[in-house]
């Protein structure tokens, strides 16, 4: 019930995020975007390998507890601040585009120079 | 000394001279004088070796490289590569000292001997190269530099860019023949050493040349025909040689070099140089006849047709190159030794002749053989060097080009039975024609009446050295066949062989005489007689054919580029999800699949998870529905919360901590960036987007369709995914295990600083790369002169003072700047400051680590930014300085990461500093481990601080400044 409840909002999550950057609307396609990232994240904490009742700390490990994936979270956490990286370089080309063409609308936005 | 090091003293060069302080510093002169010594210096280097390689044959040297696939660079100089390799420093000298005299400009000159070096080096690679691929590479150099070189004044000339990119077209379409039939020449031989093991790759030309069966394999006929493409191509033989004509655009010095002496005979050495293992198969040696006659007759007829004096010389060349390889087509190597003397008496006439060419476009600034004539009595000199090289082309008796000729009539005459009738037929054309040539270069040029208009001026002396000293040697180098020609041949051919100067009255010297007397025949009906040849296909006419279809492709699918980004996305998700659709790609991965829920128990902590998922799934739908930009910016942040949340139920609470912080930071910036965008821009594309959502278009339609196909299929993707997970047997175990070997408390914290630190180290510098691009994008004049931290001072534009206050009343967001607001930020940072250090330092037994650390600090400073404005934050913290926290943490990470390997450890190794320094117990008491991943901890924090810290510099400068800076005028409102 809980990976088909992951599945759906992974897809739903993805779906919408398509659908704005498929949009003229430059602010919601940047937003749409970091949409995305969020689907996929939410994708690789559903995927670790084994759910446990614990952090993935040595202690809980030792004790025998059943802990939680640790990979999965390590790839999230450097996916994390890479997207958040891109997600800013997005914001600051639709701010720079905003400033040029005086428009945050994608179909205004025909020529590389203005 | 290494043959690498004669390979790359030209490369060496090139960058010497490619050297500012060298151009500024150095004269022309010098430079000449530089360059010219060194190539003599290798050439007498190569000559230096002689007594080494006639004791040992070969000499193979080597340095592995990547063992497993075969790559090593690998140097081979055996005879072959010796002659050749004499022929690129002896010319390649007296043509770097001519090109010194031959420019004017002293800055163009740099210019073209930086290519010219750079070309020599390539060259000299490609003939000491020991191993196939490597030669690949200098081969594609060779091709490289001459485009480069014929390009040379492209900017002015149409010419030259066309003749550039034609040579470039053709010889590297060939090269992509070549490395074909290289790889499959080194697949074959690899199978041929080792039959039981398939995947063996075979490229160092020592072993291959050892091999005797090659012939047999199955793939020889594909990859013997991918090799020739590539050498004819190269070496300019029927139907390729249009390309060499037109690289005539180049200066003459490099026409001399690259298209006469040197380049065009690199497909000539490597067919040489195959030919021991290839020329068992009828394939090569009747590819390499038939296509070297036609080439040779074709090359000769054409010449004479030319109105340019570098044409003719050309077409001159191209009939040269073709009997060279209709030569080494013949059986049993019977035409090598014929080759190899042709090979070397054409370097000497043709360059000399070339030289010739550049002295006269010099001195009369024409090359039109219509527009000159009577040049004897204006340039002495050049008429006398010009006679001999050019008899020297025709053969006159005893001449070196005689000597080439007579070997050249011998071997086809001895060795091309059943097909000798028409070889010679060919070859005594051919030769006829280009005896008429000869005659029409001294006739023509230096002889007969001076046309009225055409001025001399006398070129400087030296510009005379290197053709007339061409010249002596074509002179007297028939008579020096036995100290010098024939012991380099001994070398190269493996045959015990004659070479005289005069074989007596025999058939061949009537053949030759006859051949003298016919050019001197047809020089009567020159003019009539080069009206009447025409060829009714010629590659240039179908190069061009393929160049329209290229541009008619070209005009056809500019249909397809709309020029709006948006709807390239649709065109490629459209066609995806089309192609999910109707493949049936859906329908069969699941087919078998149970998707929907069949266990409907959940446990408390399920509930939670559902709950939050559900929260996402509305918010999501939120940042579509809400008009406004601001309400779906924090919509948006919503989800990222859900989703931390979720982190934090799935017991992981590193990612929930760095989730939530990089949310947070990523709604500020998207809440500070609309506030830098003109609000009426903004409600336009709301407005014009929410008009017609009741009517739904097409549009609409169309995007909601892409959208619901390619969420369905990431759905089930990844349904499908996690009900098929591993479970237990996944590397996390091992993780988990080990991690107590790196003093560590938390696995994911070891995870990201030690197992996997390497792509940790990577990942800050893409995120600096990231936050650097934002930086040029938003506040290129952000940083003053000199790198330091400035803020911009150049005045505003007043014109529009009006607007700018406007604007800078949105983006500076005083409303937020009460003094309660204020306090809270100045009490924000240390604390925010100290729980970072904590995270650094803790981090290993607990929550937090080095990106938590960082972001946390970074997310205090955007405080500062929202609150108090650009410049006031910018005033008040004066220590922080992102670009330097950003150096100063990948410095950090880089030689912590390089640390280890100098304590014998891997890149990346865990080190117990503490343990090192037996201060383990003491600081262990205050629950710290002093290791290799405490200062990765330390150098990420620094990194993703400053990365942040650029970020939020760049998106919160003031837009206007921005303007300022890249010289616009400021935004309309």
């Amino acid at each position: 019930m809980v990976e088909f409840m992951f599945a759906l909002a992974i897809g739903i999550l993805f779906g919408i995020g398509v659908f704005q950057l498929l949009r003229r609307d430059l602010i919601k396609a940047a937003i749409g975007f970091a949409i995305l990232f969020s689907a996929i994240n939410l994708f690789f904490v559903a995927a670790g390998a084994f759910e446990g009742e614990f952090p993935p700390y040595l202690s809980n490990v030792q004790a025998g507890r059943p802990t939680s994936d640790p990979l999965v979270q390590a790839l999230i956490l450097t996916a994390i601040v890479v997207s958040f990286g891109s997600f800013s370089l997005v914001l600051g080309i639709v701010n720079i585009i905003s400033k040029r063409y005086d428009t945050v609308d994608s179909n205004d936005v025909t020529q590389l120079k203005h | 000394m290494h043959l690498a090091l004669i390979t790359a003293a030209p490369f060496c060069l090139a960058l010497l001279l490619a050297m500012p302080q060298t151009r500024s510093q150095l004269g022309k002169t010098t430079q000449t004088l530089l360059s010219t010594a060194l190539m003599a210096a290798l050439f007498a280097w190569l000559v230096g070796s002689f007594p080494l390689l006639q004791a040992e044959q070969v000499i193979v040297q080597r340095l592995e490289w990547m063992p497993a696939l075969g790559i090593s660079l690998s140097f081979y100089l055996d005879g072959l590569s010796l002659i050749f390799g004499l022929i690129i420093t002896g010319i390649g000298a007296l043509i770097f000292f001519f090109a010194g005299y031959y420019f004017d400009d002293a800055a163009e000159y740099n210019r073209f001997m930086v290519w010219l070096a750079g070309f020599a080096g390539a060259m000299l690679a490609l003939v000491l190269s020991g191993n196939l691929l490597m030669l690949f590479i200098a081969w594609e150099l060779t091709s490289v530099t001459s485009f480069l070189l014929i390009g040379f004044s492209g900017e002015k000339q149409a010419a030259a860019r066309e003749g550039a990119f034609k040579a470039l077209f053709v010889t590297s379409g060939g090269a992509l023949a070549l490395i074909i039939g290289l790889v499959m020449l080194g697949g074959a031989a690899g199978q041929l050493i080792t039959p039981e093991a398939n995947s063996g790759f075979v490229a160092e030309l020592d072993v291959i040349l050892r091999l005797d069966n090659l012939h047999e394999h199955a793939w020889f006929p594909l990859f013997a025909t991918l090799i020739l493409l590539g050498c004819f191509t190269k070496s300019a033989q029927f139907p390729f040689h249009f390309w060499l004509p037109g690289a005539m655009s180049a200066p003459t010095p490099a026409s001399a070099y690259l298209h006469s002496a040197t380049m065009v005979k690199a497909g000539i050495y490597l067919v040489a140089r195959l030919s021991p293992v290839m020329m068992q198969h009828e394939l090569w040696t009747n590819g390499l006849l038939g296509v070297g006659l036609l080439t040779m007759l074709v090359g000769a007829i054409f010449a004479i047709k030319q109105a340019d004096l570098k044409g003719l010389l050309a077409y001159a060349t191209v009939s040269k190159l073709g009997a060279i390889m209709a030569l080494l087509g013949l059986p049993g190597q019977a035409g090598l030794k014929a080759a190899l003397v042709g090979i070397i008496a054409h370097a000497l006439y043709k360059s000399a002749l070339f030289m010739v060419a550049g002295t006269i476009d010099h001195a009369a600034h024409t090359r039109l053989i219509s527009r000159l004539g009577g040049l004897r009595k204006e340039l002495p000199g050049l008429f006398w060097v010009t006679v001999i090289s050019a008899l020297s082309m025709a053969g006159l008796p005893f001449l070196m080009g005689f000597v080439a000729k007579e070997t050249l009539l011998d071997a086809l005459l001895h060795y091309s039975a059943p097909w000798t009738v028409p070889v010679m037929l060919v070859a005594l054309v051919s030769a006829a024609f280009t005896a008429l040539a000869a005659y029409m270069l001294v006739g023509e040029v230096f002889l007969g009446q001076r046309p009225r208009g055409l001025r001399i001026h006398k070129p400087p002396r030296p510009i005379y050295y290197g053709p007339a000293l061409l010249a002596f040697c074509s002179l007297v180098m028939g008579f020096l066949l036995d100290p010098l020609i024939i012991p380099l041949l001994r070398l190269a051919v493996t045959k015990s062989f004659s070479l005289p100067l005069f074989a007596g009255f025999n058939t061949v010297f009537w053949m030759s005489a006859g051949v003298l007397v016919a050019g001197a025949l047809l020089y009567r009906v020159r003019k009539p007689l080069s009206g009447r040849i025409a060829f009714p296909l010629s590659g240039d006419a179908v190069y061009h054919e393929i160049i329209n279809y290229i541009d008619w492709a070209g005009h056809v699918l500019l249909h397809f580029q709309s020029g709006y980004v948006r709807y390239y996305l649709v065109w490629i998700l459209g066609s995806v999800s089309l192609m999910l659709v109707a493949s049936g790609t859906l329908s069969t991965v699941t087919a078998g699949q149970t998707l929907l829920p069949q266990d409907l128990s959940m446990t408390a902590t399920d509930l939670a998870k559902i709950f939050m998922l559900l929260l996402t799934i509305v918010a999501a739908a939120l940042t579509v529905v809400l008009r406004e930009h601001v309400k779906a910016a924090i919509a948006y942040g919503v989800i990222g919360y859900a989703i931390g949340v979720i982190f934090l139920i799935n017991h992981a609470p590193d990612v929930a901590l760095v989730q939530m912080l990089v949310e947070t930071m990523a709604t500020v910036l998207i809440i500070i960036m609309l506030g830098q965008i003109r609000p009426g821009a903004r409600l336009k594309v709301i407005d014009s987007l929410w008009a017609g959502r009741h009517d739904y278009n097409f549009g609409f339609l169309r995007d909601l369709g892409i959208s619901i196909v390619i969420g369905l299929a990431v759905f089930v993707f990844s349904l499908i995914a996690l009900q098929n997970r591993p479970e237990r047997q996944s590397i996390a175990k091992w993780h988990l295990e080990n991690t107590v070997l790196v003093n560590s408390e938390d696995a994911v914290g070891a995870i990201v600083a030690d197992f996997r630190g390497t792509d940790t180290l990577l990942e800050i510098a893409v995120f600096t790369t990231a936050a650097l691009g934002v930086l040029t994008l938003l506040a290129r004049g952000r940083i003053g002169g000199g790198g330091r931290l400035l803020p911009n001072k150049a005045p505003v534009g007043s014109l529009r003072e009006k607007d700018t206050e406007a604007v800078e009343a949105i983006q500076d967001a005083t409303s937020l700047s009460t003094p309660f607001t204020r306090l809270v930020t100045h009490f924000v940072l240390p604390i925010a400051i100290l729980i970072g250090i904590a995270q650094i330092l803790y981090g290993g037994s607990g929550p937090g680590d080095g990106f938590t650390a960082g972001v946390t600090i970074g997310l205090a400073v955007s405080l500062w930014y929202v609150v108090l404005g650009y410049d006031e934050a910018r005033r008040q913290l004066p220590w922080f300085r992102p670009e330097q926290f950003v150096r100063l943490g990948l410095v950090i990470g880089i030689v912590n990461a390089l640390l280890p390997l100098l304590l014998g450890k891997s890149f990346m190794g865990h080190v117990q500093f503490d343990k090192a320094l037996g201060i383990y117990d003491l600081v262990a008491s205050f629950g710290l481990h002093i290791t290799s991943s405490l200062f990765f901890e330390i150098a990420i924090a620094i990194t993703v601080m400053g990365g942040l810290g650029i970020i939020i510099e760049a998106i919160a400068y003031p837009q206007n400044r921005a303007a300022a800076d890249e010289g616009l005028s400021a935004v309309n409102i």
